[in-house]
């Protein structure tokens, strides 16, 4: 286990902003923390990295109890923060160096995994460029050269997308996956599901400092009772003919507004075909016919209530 | 280790235009602008002859003696008065256009006239009501006992002074010198903004950067002292620039003890440094408020010391002497001047002591502050 977190409760004050989270996060994993703004994401990564006290719980990293100076620990972990933190005053180069170096004593060595880390966030061509030259996005390309140039076994990225374009998003993504194939193991929060489905081998969802959920995607998918979203255009509907439609089997709920009618169906199989068999034997004609399969939004909707983004 | 980091460290603080502005360029500009003003001041004090008239008639014409008296105290070696010989009339005229601070008549007595009182005019009643003792003296004497006038006239040369005049040092007292004195204590104490860098940059509660550096397997205290080591080094090569401008360029006096004003300058670096890590360590504010702080501490020390209102140290040394010794700014000036005036060391050494405790309080504190390694908040 790379990541053991048992019992952990930390509290702001009144705010309890940790509730007795355990959390396991095995080698090779990419495992993605995924919950709203204040849910409590990078309050357990700072835990984590003993950079905040906790009122109780235990925490190991690599087998050991993690503590402020197991730097035996330390020197194989890697950090992505969610602000931007390099030196306004070293150039690019000068900034990978100089938090390079804090791991890494061997100058010649040190060379050559400050190139590497450049070669792999795409900043060849601004190595001598001061951060306030950068745009957003090579800026928090060099956030995370920062943290992974030398090496760690274990890589926490901590919201590392927000504010970013998608050209940068795409190329911190997949960055993220090859630093997985290279043999690191990866913690990576984010509020942005798209992000956490598309590269977490797992996922532990987060609400007011509690795990609701924790498994593969579909794992998660599997837990929650709708299984699509058909969303069909038409303008010719009528209440009573939607009331029909909320009593066909598969439907969990129908609504219509704006011409578009959406309907929610529940697991089974040929749930699309019961929708359009009944639009054509009341003769109504449509237009498009979109199907989506569940979002980890809908799973958390349905686990919490509320939206993810809320 | 060590070196990777102070390396570094050098590079950050060299390169930060805005620390380099307030700990070099400021001092600088400042100590220029003083110069500028100080020697108009210098000017302004020096003497300048008094503009007197004297009523040229049948009296003055006749008293060869006054005649005498009034070349020796506007010619010679340390002239006195400017002298215009003019008529009555004139000399009014002279006076209501306020061209003369008074004029002399004879009539035959020795008559002033001014039109307000002041400094130059008790100058010129001082002289008339001495001339006119000296020569109802030397009248007195030739007519009872002429016999004595060679001794009264040996006499009038020869002063003798029953007084002895004890310096307390081989140098000359000179207050102007006090402004540059609170000038480069006050640069000693904008290296506070090097202090309040290194604890913003050690404090993980206090920025994402030192938190990212505090997650690193290096003890955060010896992250420190490297980075502290860096801005005690680049804040003294600024002090020494700064005392060779003052020294070479405007040619400000610092007295003969060299050493000992290099070793109050390094005190003074490392005092000021000391106190803003302290100040920074202590508030949570974000790091320009701090500055903002830092700065307006300084400018009140130093405003204390007498940078603004030279007699202000006087004031407070008489009032609220305590003060005097809690504000550093005053402690380090007045080490300098103690180097310049006096020939012991006494005052000198309680200076540099108490600057050596202020440091070791603001080190204790600083410590105390920083040591812990988790925090409640981030």
């Amino acid at each position: 286990m790379i990541i053991k977190v048992s019992n952990l409760v930390k509290n702001y004050g009144d705010l309890r902003a940790l509730d007795h989270l355990s959390l396991e996060i095995k080698e090779g994993e990419i495992s993605g923390l995924l919950g709203p703004n204040g849910s409590g994401k990078s309050t357990a990564i700072n835990c984590i990295l003993s950079l905040l006290e906790y009122d109780s719980g235990e925490i190991e990293v690599f087998g050991k109890p993690m503590s402020p100076d197991a730097y035996s620990i330390k020197k194989d972990i890697g950090i992505v923060m969610q602000n931007v933190a390099v030196f306004q005053e070293l150039t690019v180069y000068e900034n990978i160096d100089y938090f390079c170096g804090l791991y890494v004593g061997d100058k010649n060595r040190r060379k050559n995994l400050v190139m590497e880390a450049i070669d792999f966030v795409g900043l060849e061509d601004f190595t001598k460029f001061y951060p306030k030259k950068l745009s957003g996005g090579l800026l928090r390309r060099l956030n995370i050269a920062c943290g992974i140039a030398h090496k760690p076994r274990l890589i926490i990225l901590d919201e590392p997308t927000v504010a970013v374009d998608p050209q940068s998003r795409n190329r911190i993504l997949e960055g993220i996956v090859e630093l997985n194939r290279q043999g690191a193991t990866i913690v990576y929060t984010s509020h942005y599901m798209e992000e956490v489905e598309r590269i977490c081998t797992r996922i532990t969802i987060l609400d007011k400092g509690k795990p609701i959920a924790t498994g593969t995607k579909e794992e998660l998918k599997d837990m929650i009772s709708i299984s699509e979203k058909i969303t069909v255009e038409t303008s010719a509907i009528t209440p009573e003919q939607l009331a029909k439609i909320n009593t066909l089997e598969c439907i969990a709920s129908a609504q219509y507004k704006d011409d578009l009618l959406v309907v929610i169906s529940e697991k089974g199989k040929n749930n699309i075909t019961e929708v359009l068999n009944f639009l054509h034997s009341e003769e109504i004609a449509y237009d498009k016919v979109i199907t989506e399969l569940p979002t980890l939004n809908d799973v958390f909707i349905e686990l919490t209530g509320k939206e993810l983004r809320d | 280790m060590f070196k990777h980091i102070f390396i570094n460290r050098l590079k950050v603080l060299l390169r930060n235009k805005e620390v380099i502005f307030w700990t070099l360029v400021f001092p600088i500009a400042l100590a220029t602008f003083f110069n500028l003003s100080l020697s108009n001041m210098a000017t302004v004090e020096s003497f300048e002859l008094i503009p007197i008239a004297i009523v040229e008639n049948d009296e003055y014409d006749k008293n060869f003696s006054f005649q005498t008296a009034m070349t020796d105290v506007s010619q010679g070696e340390d002239p006195l008065f400017h002298t215009t010989l003019t008529t009555e009339e004139e000399a009014i005229k002279l006076l209501e256009d306020s061209k003369i601070d008074g004029y002399i008549i004879l009539n035959p007595s020795v008559e002033l006239i001014v039109k307000e009182s002041g400094i130059n005019q008790n100058i010129i009643k001082s002289f008339s009501d001495t001339y006119m003792q000296l020569t109802s003296s030397a009248n007195y004497i030739l007519s009872s006992n002429p016999r004595v006038a060679q001794d009264f006239y040996n006499s009038l040369t020869e002063w003798k002074t029953y007084t002895k005049e004890t310096p307390l040092t081989s140098s000359e007292p000179n207050n102007l010198l006090s402004y540059f004195y609170v000038l480069i204590a006050m640069s000693c104490f904008y290296g506070s903004t090097f202090g309040n860098n290194e604890i913003m940059y050690i404090q993980a509660n206090l920025s994402t950067l030192a938190a990212r550096i505090n997650i690193a397997p290096v003890h955060k205290l010896k992250i420190f002292f490297a980075s502290m080591t860096a801005s005690v080094l680049i804040h003294f090569a600024e002090l020494l620039i700064l005392l060779v401008y003052l020294v070479f360029v405007l040619n400000i006096d610092f007295g003969t003890k060299t050493g000992l004003v290099l070793l109050s300058t390094f005190i003074g670096s490392i005092t000021g440094i000391s106190f803003g890590a302290f100040i920074s360590a202590f508030s949570k504010k974000d790091e320009n408020t701090k500055t903002g702080i830092l700065i307006g501490i300084t400018m009140l020390c130093s405003f204390l010391a007498g940078m603004m209102y030279q007699n202000m140290k006087y004031i407070i040394a008489r009032n609220v002497p305590l003060l005097s010794y809690l504000n550093p700014v005053n402690l380090l000036t007045d080490a300098f001047y103690s180097l310049y005036y006096y020939d012991t060391l006494k005052r000198y050494t309680l200076n540099m002591a108490l600057l050596i405790l202020f440091i070791a309080i603001f080190w204790a504190a600083t410590y105390k502050l920083i040591r812990r390694r988790k925090y409640a908040s981030i």
